[in-house]
């Protein structure tokens, strides 16, 4: 048994692996970002893990000095991760939107070779305008990952009406200990104009990563949110 | 920057509102001699103080109904009466408060005390003659006391006719809410101090435009959040309380799954408990521990439906 076992990694230690290695990327600290890097080579996870990240794994290549020419390894991982992973016709609204963030971030940072890359699902987007407070803020935590530069622009026009909405979210994501879901409405309101000076929203991205950044994907939207739009501390 | 309503359910119908109010006040009207000052008590200062408070509290939020007029002629007439015997039966007339202050002469505890029944038509002259010298003494403004309770003694000399011995505006600007801080460090102890700057500021809701504009967008911005947790939490005194605040603003929530939630939670005696259920045991020390809740529960069901009934809510 523990022969089994001792090689087994789950599916949350490989994703919170490779949380930290964007974060450490879009930091500024070590070698230059590779995806295939960050994951175990020829790990049979590791494209789940990327579907999890979402556009955060390609999150490094927006910052182009950064990044090394996309080797032949990350575009495999990614062209499989696309392939085994595309959101079905009874898709949550969700899970359409985080594998259009992973399309669009490929078109937006990585170069195209030979072979295009697949075109961007359709998305309903009834739910930022309809949803309650408290369900819009939740969601829009989920994909936290799409508050990259240039991605998901209609997304971002939407919410720009919304952003009393997702400043009460955090609140209450703050109140509740749920720090990843406060920051990854954080990071979503670092990109929004408009956010209430009275929120505090810097200083409230620097308390969600001191009380809650032993979570590596906690740690990852924080530090997106101070590298991509200036926002904590 | 114009702040957007929270984007919630509609408000609650008048109805419900009422209901909770009503029932609350069967209950304080059945238990109206849990309030009484018993010789032990007034046998020392300090337990008279502690005493007090429920009393204080009762007068407070008795007024409050009276003052709306909302509640009907019935429970008007229920109100008026327990705030009479709160008068002649608890206090002795002002008897109490004046001893009180016989015993400690620069608390400010009797004026707190008294200015709802003065606002009311009720006099004690030994008492104001009293409040009069103490309040001409340096002490009286550099007594230390928590910013938002500075505001509560500035209200209560304004409602028995004297100049506020402080600058309002000023004493507002030295309370948490004032300086409106980042809304999501509030926890328990804050949430009351924005509760009770909110009550002083406004007298206890009677003038919610003494609000500042600064202040009022602050609160609806993010009250929502506060209310939406304390409901999780189920802790229904502060919940009152905040649905208190709620109606104090230019454009009340009155949300009805919150306020559903807050009527499910209340006892069918009418009692409302501070947090989950109901206590059990001894009556006294169930008394204790479920008045100010339920006093809460009349006076925001008093102000809810006000609101409701004269503003368009939502």
């Amino acid at each position: 048994m523990a022969e089994q076992t001792q090689g087994a990694v789950p599916l949350s230690a490989v994703i919170a692996d490779a949380a930290t290695g964007v974060a450490l990327a879009l930091q500024g600290g070590g070698d230059p970002y590779a995806l295939s890097r960050i994951l175990r080579q020829g790990d049979p996870l590791a494209p789940a893990a990327v579907r999890v990240l979402g556009a955060d794994a390609l999150a490094p290549y927006a910052l182009e000095h950064r990044a090394v020419p996309v080797g032949a390894d990350d575009e495999a991982v990614v062209r499989q991760t696309l392939a085994a992973f595309p959101p079905g016709a009874d898709a949550s609204d969700v899970s359409a939107w985080s594998y259009r963030g992973l399309v669009e971030a490929t078109h937006a940072y990585l170069p195209s070779h030979a072979r295009p890359w697949p075109r961007p699902p359709e998305t309903g987007a009834e739910w930022t305008a309809a949803d309650p407070w408290p369900r819009l803020a939740h969601r829009v935590s989920q994909l936290a990952a799409l508050a990259l530069p240039g991605l998901a622009a209609d997304l971002e026009e939407q919410l720009t009406s919304r952003t009393d909405d997702l400043a009460r979210g955090f609140v209450r994501a703050v109140r509740r200990r749920d720090w990843l879901q406060a920051a990854g409405v954080g990071r979503w309101l670092a990109r929004l104009p408009d956010v209430p000076p009275t929120l505090g929203l810097d200083a409230g991205l620097a308390f969600v990563r001191q009380m809650g950044g032993g979570d590596p994907r906690v740690a990852l939207h924080v530090v997106a949110a101070q590298r991509f739009f200036g926002r904590g501390w | 920057m114009t702040v957007t309503a929270a984007s919630l359910a509609s408000p609650a119908s008048p109805a419900l509102l009422h209901r909770v109010g009503d029932r609350a006040l069967s209950w304080l009207d059945a238990h109206r001699d849990f309030f009484r000052l018993t010789p032990e008590d007034r046998a020392t200062g300090s337990a008279t103080i502690e005493r007090l408070k429920p009393i204080g509290e009762l007068a407070i939020n008795m007024q409050v109904l009276f003052r709306e007029g909302v509640a009907g002629s019935r429970q008007r007439t229920r109100a008026g009466a327990l705030l009479d015997f709160a008068w002649r039966e608890l206090l002795d007339g002002g008897n109490v408060l004046a001893a009180l202050q016989q015993d400690e002469p620069h608390s400010p505890v009797p004026l707190e005390v008294y200015a709802p029944f003065h606002e009311l038509g009720h006099r004690h002259p030994g008492l104001e003659a009293a409040l009069a010298v103490t309040r001409r003494t340096a002490t009286w403004t550099a007594l230390e006391m928590v910013p938002n309770r500075r505001l509560g003694v500035l209200n209560a000399e304004r409602k028995i006719g004297l100049a506020p011995s402080a600058d309002v505006d000023q004493a507002l600007a030295r309370t948490w809410l004032g300086q409106l801080p980042e809304p999501w460090t509030v926890q328990l102890h804050i949430a009351y101090d924005i509760t009770h700057t909110v009550f002083h500021l406004t007298n206890w809701g009677e003038a919610p435009d003494r609000i500042p504009p600064d202040v009022a967008d602050y609160l609806t911005r993010y009250l929502p959040a506060w209310l939406d947790d304390w409901a999780d939490l189920e802790h229904w005194d502060l919940l009152g309380e905040l649905l208190v605040v709620d109606a104090c603003l230019p454009r009340p929530t009155l949300d009805a799954r919150l306020w559903e939630r807050y009527a499910a939670a209340q006892d069918a005696s009418g009692a409302m408990p501070i947090q989950h259920a109901m206590p059990e045991g001894d009556p006294d020390l169930v008394f204790d521990q479920v008045h100010h809740p339920t006093l809460v529960a009349a006076f925001a069901s008093a102000m809810a439906t006000s609101r409701a009934l004269t503003s368009t809510a939502g």
